[in-house]
């Protein structure tokens, strides 16, 4: 049966900022200039999709405080993950269709 | 293609996304981020396991004539020195720059830290103990040393990935284990050998380990 890929993970950028934080070890988080120096994105288009991202319940962000810098952390939530899995398999069952 | 026009597309990301582009896209994010975010490098584990090949290796064939066993003379100690402190530095540099930004369970936690210190102090034990006994110094200064410090620090590794069901490291450290206890039996000249190949094989196997993990399709497994 071929499943609909899910329309906020099938965005470029988004599935960029999903892909990148599914291949960290389950429980590992990323910091947020880590994680814009790895795909090349401006810091407001990250801010962008990760928000959308995280009122979906894809990710989750943490922001701590170090001295007067403050950090920014995100990682995949399970929800993140299982809608990244369901993605994939949409995606493989489209392409095995064609 | 279920696919909902969304307005922040708009910043560079154009409008259709077709499922071929977005599998391709897909695998190639998860193959980078697995690259740019692996601590051990497999360009690096190749070049210590032909480093460990070549300095055991010379190590070998310094005392594999010696009778009575004395040691590897002063010759090759500058290789060896060279390649610990190059090793380490090199392991650390690539591990931090790797896991810059990365926080959460794959790091180290204080009690796997502790067991890889206990580990160690236990092959200081192990000798302190040996020698106490009157046990010949070449088993003392020598085959325990370049030994049992495998064996342990391959067990604690072995177990520690173990708990985090992290197999490609576990069966890394088990190597290491087996290349210490199988030079344990090879005696104080043949330890050199089996430990120079045991390390070889392992690291060897590791680095070819990463990269088939790093380049195994999401999409097509």
């Amino acid at each position: 049966m071929t499943g609909e890929l899910d329309p906020l993970i099938h965005v470029p950028t988004r599935l960029k900022i999903v892909a990148a934080l599914a291949a960290l070890p389950d429980g590992d988080a990323l910091s947020f200039t880590r994680l814009q120096d790895m795909l090349r994105l401006t810091p407001g288009n990250l801010i962008i999709q990760l928000r959308k991202l995280e009122e979906a319940g894809y990710l989750s962000t943490e922001k701590t405080r170090n001295g007067p810098a403050q950090k920014t952390t995100v990682a995949l939530t399970r929800q993140g993950r299982k809608a990244l899995d369901a993605y994939t398999q949409a995606l493989r069952d489209l392409l095995g269709g064609l | 293609m279920n696919h909902t026009p969304d307005s922040t597309t708009a910043v560079g990301n154009g409008g259709n996304f077709d499922p071929r582009q977005a599998a391709a896209l897909l695998d190639q994010t998860t193959q980078q981020t697995r690259r740019k975010l692996a601590p051990a490098q497999p360009w690096l584990l190749t070049i210590r396991a032909v480093m460990v090949l070549a300095v055991l290796g010379a190590c070998w064939l310094n005392v594999r004539g010696q009778h009575p066993y004395r040691g590897p003379t002063s010759a090759v100690a500058p290789f060896v020195v060279v390649f610990v402190i190059a090793n380490f530095l090199a392991t650390v540099t690539v591990r931090k720059r790797a896991t810059a930004g990365v926080s959460g369970k794959s790091r180290l936690r204080p009690w796997e830290i502790t067991v890889l210190t206990l580990a160690w102090i236990a092959v200081f034990a192990v000798i302190g103990a040996l020698a106490g006994t009157g046990v010949s110094p070449a088993i003392v200064y020598s085959l325990i040393p370049l030994t049992v410090p495998l064996i342990l620090a391959g067990l604690a590794w072995a177990g520690i990935n173990a708990a985090r069901a992290d197999w490609r490291p576990c069966g890394a450290g088990a190597g290491v284990a087996v290349a210490g206890a199988v030079g344990l039996f090879a005696g104080p000249a043949g330890a050199w050998a089996v430990d120079g190949a045991g390390l070889f094989t392992v690291l060897l196997g590791s680095a070819i380990a990463i990269v088939w993990q790093q380049r195994r399709s999401v999409v097509w497994p």
